[in-house]
């Protein structure tokens, strides 16, 4: 076996360019294929969370009968036993803290033009909890003896034409559905990474939209923020108890969490993964074609050899060995490589991360579908890393079986030319 | 006493849909420490009798006998361990596994027996080497010595094992006059002093001047058997 292990590595030194070369197909294969999943991963990871920390949080209640009319956004379906209902959920050792909500239609004037919003009543202590407004926010953020405060979307304000310390004007209707009018200042601006939320979104505070909405403290959603998972599996299986735990309590309510709410962009990271994976298969199919064709290769060039092989009385299966060594041996140097070559990637990835805001600058980037803005960190995945790597052999392994064994059938009189 | 009996090896080849009759019923005895020439034109069946001798092929009928051994009835995996055992080639164009020293391409008939140890095997080898001379030579590829010298390895890989019989195909024929005659010598010598059977095709009329014995083939069958 030593002796074949010598030929073989010496064959692919001997050949080194076409080793080289047919290596760093698969490496290239295998690094393309982890530094994608890494990002892929980031920014899907970073989405979603974004998304959670932003707008939909991860587990939302409402009373059934606002979830029917839910698209207009009525007032009047107010949940009664917030309370209650917070008690409940402190008592969960997944929840890490929870905010009321209440969302309404609006329209903004600065005398000269209008323009429709979606406005958001918040608590702002609680809701800095739960939500992650404050890190992407310009100026300031509720003050606790503010009167009229308003915190608007950088792109609505551009497109107003107003800014921070100018007054504008918020028309809507109130819970019992008059129309009033109030005036606001602006005291912040947001520029999240949700452009939707960035060009209509407007936030107030409950303290306010009480004297302006007639609200008396109607909160029409409670959000739910739950501890940090790392895998996504894992927050899924929270989210699913945390549901289970309040339906449990409250069957009436009607609570959602993220995979309902959020169930397009987790149905997309499912499709990208699946591309992922069809995208490496092509590669790794590049690079075994690149094996069958450097063993066939070495084979057809050492037929002679092959033939005083078998003269010297080497059976055909350790000739099939001997090239499948070969073959197996370019498959881990380019596996090595190339997962070597991720990991740095990937390090890199979850340590400095690729700024996109700043690659970007003030363009929006559209990840398939969802937003993502600001800094992508790449995601370690140990197991795929370590599949990976052996599937790159194990495809090399595989891919040297044809030429292998097309050496070790060769005929002996015609391979060695003897007589 | 013979070490090889041959008895009426025929051996047909079907080329398209016609017969080639390779030999014709060849009959032969060659007896132990032979130093014997197999001549012929081209298409005589020089080479098909010499792929039979060295288990490299089977005949259609007839028998062949190494020892007293009956070779015909052996399936292939058979043949090709009778073949590692007690059979040395030598082949025309030297055929040294290239990315192998002088020295592990004289270990490697051994090494594929696997019977020996590693250190018993390199003492065996060496001591081979400096039979043929080349004792400086030991760990340099066939690519950085010359053909004679690459031949003289070959005669030593062939030798390494104390085979029953040697085959050599041509072995001067990629060879100057002056190498090609030292390469003789030296088979000629092995030959005399360890009673080792040599069996080689040649056309080369130095080869046949040394030969104890010259077996002329014509159209596969025996024409002359002279024994010197």
């Amino acid at each position: 076996m030593n002796m074949l292990i010598k030929i073989a590595f010496r064959n692919l030194l001997r050949h080194k360019w076409r080793t080289l070369l047919t290596g760093i197909v698969i490496a290239f294969g295998l690094w393309i294929y982890l530094f994608m999943d890494s990002v892929m991963s980031g920014l899907d990871r970073g989405s979603i969370d974004n998304m959670i920390n932003l707008s939909t949080s991860a587990v939302k209640i409402h009373t059934a009968e606002f979830d029917k009319e839910r698209e207009s956004f009525p007032l009047n379906y107010g949940l009664t036993n917030i309370a209650a209902l917070e008690k409940h959920l402190a008592g969960h050792e997944r929840v890490k803290a929870c905010a009321p909500r209440t969302q309404f239609l609006g329209e903004l004037s600065n005398y000269e033009e209008s323009m429709p919003v979606i406005g958001t009543i918040i608590e702002p202590k609680q809701d800095s909890m739960v939500f992650s407004l404050t890190e992407y926010l310009k100026g300031n953020y509720f003050s606790e003896h503010g009167v009229n405060e308003i915190i608007l979307g950088k792109d609505l304000a551009r497109d107003m034409n107003v800014a921070i310390g100018d007054n504008i004007t918020l028309f809507a209707l109130t819970k019992y559905e008059s129309h009033n009018a109030e005036d606001f200042i602006v005291i912040g601006l947001f520029h999240t990474t949700d452009p939707t939320l960035n060009k209509s979104g407007a936030y107030i505070t409950f303290k306010d939209a009480n004297t302006f909405l007639d609200l008396e403290n109607t909160v029409t959603e409670l959000n739910v923020q739950l501890k940090r998972r790392i895998n996504l599996d894992d927050l899924e299986q929270d989210m699913k108890q945390v549901r289970a735990y309040i339906d449990k309590q409250f069957p009436k309510l009607a609570t959602y969490t993220f995979i309902e709410l959020g169930a397009g962009v987790l149905e997309l990271v499912k499709q990208k993964k699946a591309w992922g994976v069809g995208m490496t298969l092509v590669f790794l199919l590049i690079a075994a074609v690149g094996i069958v064709n450097s063993v066939l290769m070495s084979v057809y060039e050492r037929v002679r050899e092959v033939g005083v092989l078998r003269a010297l009385g080497l059976e055909g299966r350790e000739i099939v060995r001997m090239f499948m060594l070969e073959g197996t041996m370019i498959g881990f140097f380019g596996s090595f490589v190339g997962v070597l070559l991720g990991c740095i990637t990937i390090f890199v990835l979850t340590t400095v991360g690729y700024p996109l805001d700043v690659i970007y600058k003030d363009m929006y980037v559209d990840t398939a579908g969802f937003p993502y803005w600001g800094t992508i960190y790449g995601e370690w995945n140990v197991p795929l890393i370590i599949g990976t790597f052996l599937f790159g052999i194990a495809t090399a392994f595989l891919a040297s079986i044809y030429p292998a064994r097309k050496a070790a059938t060769m005929s002996v009189i015609q391979a060695i030319r003897f007589f | 006493m013979a070490i090889l009996t041959l008895k009426e090896i025929k051996k047909e080849f079907t080329k398209g849909e016609q017969k080639v009759f390779a030999l014709r019923g060849v009959d032969l005895n060659i007896d132990k420490g032979e130093f014997l020439s197999i001549v012929g034109p081209s298409g005589s069946g020089k080479t098909t009798l010499l792929n039979i001798i060295g288990c490299l092929d089977t005949p259609t009928s007839g028998n062949i006998e190494y020892d007293g051994k009956v070779l015909g009835t052996l399936n292939e995996k058979a043949l090709s361990q009778y073949r590692k055992e007690n059979i040395g080639f030598i082949f025309q164009s030297y055929n040294l596994i290239p990315v192998l020293s002088v020295l592990e391409n004289i270990e490697l008939p051994m090494v594929i027996e696997k019977k020996m140890d590693q250190s018993e095997i390199t003492e065996k080898a060496m001591d081979i080497i400096k039979a043929v001379g080349l004792e400086s030579m030991a760990h340099r590829l066939p690519r950085e010595i010359s053909g004679g010298q690459e031949q003289r390895v070959a005669i030593a890989r062939a030798l390494v094992k104390n085979p029953i019989v040697v085959l050599a195909d041509e072995p001067t024929a990629n060879l100057d006059s002056t190498t090609a005659q030292e390469i003789i010598a030296l088979m000629e010598k092995i030959n005399q002093e360890r009673q080792t059977t040599f069996v080689f095709s040649t056309h080369d009329p130095r080869m046949q001047e040394h030969a104890k014995r010259v077996i002329v083939l014509k159209d596969g069958a025996i024409a002359d058997d002279e024994r010197r």
